[in-house]
């Protein structure tokens, strides 16, 4: 099959700058030189290529938003190109580099002292460390403000105790950003692996994301220095702004997703003869192709316009949560609509669609479920939060 | 040492060209444009040569275009390591490889480079001359399609791939290598020096400026002619070998039905 160009129908990329359209181009050779090639073991396996990771921070993949301390500090919509390339890779790839930049770059760079992010930030740029981001457990999940895991006062120090769920990263990281309830409220913590009472787990029969390591991490009395708390995170408001982050990455992220699966569909679809023609020549076929691509084309449509938001300050919750939740379930039916192309040959891991479509139904639910991105905007439109009583 | 790397922007190797009849022109306008990719293991081994012996390296990629070619100069040269660019802004698509060499020459000679490194044929027109004429040109050794290079002080030793084996030339600066795959594996920009490469120094340069005149063709392009049409090609993608020509047998024996 011809190799991978993109999916730009409506020329979105002709407005981009010389230097943006070089980033796309980096981005989609890293992805189809180099990870490429091991993502179908590493999917099979079980687990990211960590490998990688080094070469991702010399590219500048990781942080790239953040500016200082080695760190391109690039803008959002060159950060939302990177992502959109990534994840055309695969859902986890995108994952590793969401999680190390917007979850635990992001709140070091935004909420950290200077000795934290000294110590933390290029290292992290480099991906000689390997960071993850813990606010879910297992019984506090869309509502993180009810979370159990405490952070209590011990002299200067802070004994940390509860358990987190669903980590990205969680058993390969170096160091770990913690959220904790304690006397004042909700805070962030840094936690370096090898922390008496600190350790993970890796969370077994997974049958989506598997190229990510994903894990438990438990905190038990964890004793750590004062000077491990961010001291800028203040509240419940800090992680979320953290996972908005995230989200904003993912809205582009999930449209590589989903180009990935139109892109290969179209091909197979031209390649494949029945009843003595491409099957891309019957009418059914090409309903199916052109709905795939007008809805990646508005998704794009929305990111772009995102991106300029962002890029002029304006940051509001609702905003994210709309493409977040347009652009993963637009990709989940792209996924499932290629795979229908395919017929039988789509369900194999010869073919990257099935392995998209059950990544999508993770990234449907991480950093904000579907359902929690329709609240924020009924909440937005009408006033009146559903989720609180 | 002054290394100068001679570049060209060609038509993307998937550019389909849409030529139905023969013709006196090619449309041009939908294709995508890249570095030309035997240009960019000359590029990687300018800056590798670079890294090797310092920052008194200075290296400088040589373009004739329009400002199109710019995009593969920022990203392909400049934010890869090289230090400058010299763009010659003259008309002169599709020119002759002597053209393009005349031209090269009177930047190459002006300047006083030691050492000059080529890609061993441009994709598009597959002339395999520019950098030997150039040499020539500027009474330079050279050396073409090399895959192994090494220096000691002037002295280099090339190694270059011959039918059916390879030859191992010894020479002294100044010199000229045309590189071949194999030679390196190219870099990819890293994102950082993507933004920082548009800061970089480029000189944009006439061959007035160079005290020549347009270097005049001796040849003629008279026709584009669309190859003849293939019959389907049906390419197995199975990753295993033993898989995969169990599958090209079947093909063979039910779908060609020659075996």
């Amino acid at each position: 099959m011809q190799k991978y160009n993109g999916v730009d129908f409506y020329s979105f990329e002709k407005t981009l700058t010389d230097e943006q359209r070089s980033i796309r181009d980096t981005v989609r050779g890293f992805v189809e030189n180099k990870f490429m090639p091991l993502v179908r073991d590493s999917y099979r396996d079980g687990t990211f290529p960590l490998e990688l990771s080094s070469e991702m921070g010399q590219i500048g993949l990781l942080g790239s938003s953040i500016s200082g301390y080695n760190c391109p500090g690039l803008s959002y919509t060159d950060y939302g190109i990177i992502c959109q390339e990534l994840e055309r890779g695969d859902s986890g790839l995108r994952s590793f580099a969401s999680v190390q930049g917007s979850l635990v770059m992001w709140p070091i760079a935004t909420f950290g002292s200077d000795e934290q992010k000294e110590k933390w930030l290029p290292a992290l740029a480099s991906g000689s460390a390997i960071g993850c981001f813990g606010l879910t457990e297992a019984d506090h999940g869309s509502d993180p403000g009810s979370m159990i895991t405490t952070a209590t006062p011990d002299g200067d120090n802070w004994i940390l105790n509860g358990n987190k769920m669903w980590i990205t990263n969680a058993t390969t990281a170096d160091v770990a950003v913690i959220w904790a309830r304690g006397p004042e409220g909700i805070s962030g913590f840094l936690v370096e692996k090898r922390t008496d009472g600190f350790s993970s787990a890796p969370i077994h029969g997974k049958m989506s994301l598997r190229a990510s390591d994903t894990g438990e991490l438990i905190l038990d009395n964890v004793k750590i220095p004062g000077s491990c708390q961010l001291p800028g995170a203040k509240g419940l408001k800090a992680p979320l702004a953290c996972l908005n982050q995230a989200r904003y990455g993912i809205a582009w992220g999930a449209i590589g997703a989903a180009a990935a699966c139109y892109d290969h569909a179209l091909k197979y679809a031209q390649e494949r003869e029945q009843f003595d023609k491409p099957i891309a020549g019957f009418q059914l076929v090409q309903a199916k192709l052109v709905e795939m691509i007008t809805e990646i084309t508005k998704a794009q449509g929305l990111v772009y316009r995102l991106a300029q938001l962002k890029d002029a300050g304006i940051d509001d919750v609702y905003l994210t949560s709309m493409a977040k939740r347009n652009n993963v379930a637009m990709a989940l039916d792209c996924a499932r609509v290629a795979r229908d192309i395919l017929g039988a040959a789509g369900i194999t891991d010869d073919h990257p669609i099935a392995r998209h479509m059950a990544n999508l139904e993770s990234v449907y639910t991480y950093e904000g479920t579907h359902d929690i991105h329709t609240l924020i905007i009924g909440a937005e439109i009408t006033g009146i939060p559903a989720y609180r009583g | 040492m002054k290394i100068a790397v001679c570049v060209k922007q060609v038509p993307d190797s998937e550019t389909r060209i849409n030529l139905a009849e023969p013709s006196a022109e090619l449309d041009r306008s939908g294709f995508t444009r890249v570095l030309n990719p035997y240009d960019a293991y000359a590029v990687e081994e300018a800056i590798q040569i670079k890294e090797k012996l310092g920052d008194d390296t200075e290296v400088t990629a040589i373009i004739i275009g329009g400002e199109q070619v710019m995009e593969s100069v920022k990203k392909d040269c400049l934010a890869v390591g090289c230090d400058k660019a010299i763009r010659v802004t003259d008309e002169l698509d599709n020119a002759e490889a002597l053209q393009i060499a005349k031209v090269l020459t009177a930047v190459v000679k002006r300047d006083g480079y030691d050492l000059v490194l080529c890609g061993k044929q441009a994709i598009d027109d597959d002339d395999s001359q520019v950098g030997i004429m150039l040499a020539e040109l500027c009474d330079m050794a050279h050396v073409s399609v090399v895959t192994d290079l090494e220096f000691d002080g002037n002295n280099f030793t090339a190694t270059r791939e011959i039918e059916g084996g390879s030859e191992v030339v010894k020479g002294a600066t100044p010199a000229l290598f045309t590189c071949q795959k194999g030679l390196n594996e190219p870099r990819l920009p890293s994102l950082p020096n993507i933004m920082k490469a548009g800061m970089k120094p480029v000189e944009l340069l006439t061959c007035a400026d160079l005290g020549i005149e347009v270097p005049a063709a001796h040849t003629e392009i008279t026709t584009y002619i669309p190859p003849a049409k293939r019959g389907e090609c049906k390419i197995i993608e199975n990753e295993d070998p033993a898989a995969a020509a169990q599958e090209l047998a079947k093909l063979l024996r039910e779908e060609a039905k020659i075996i």
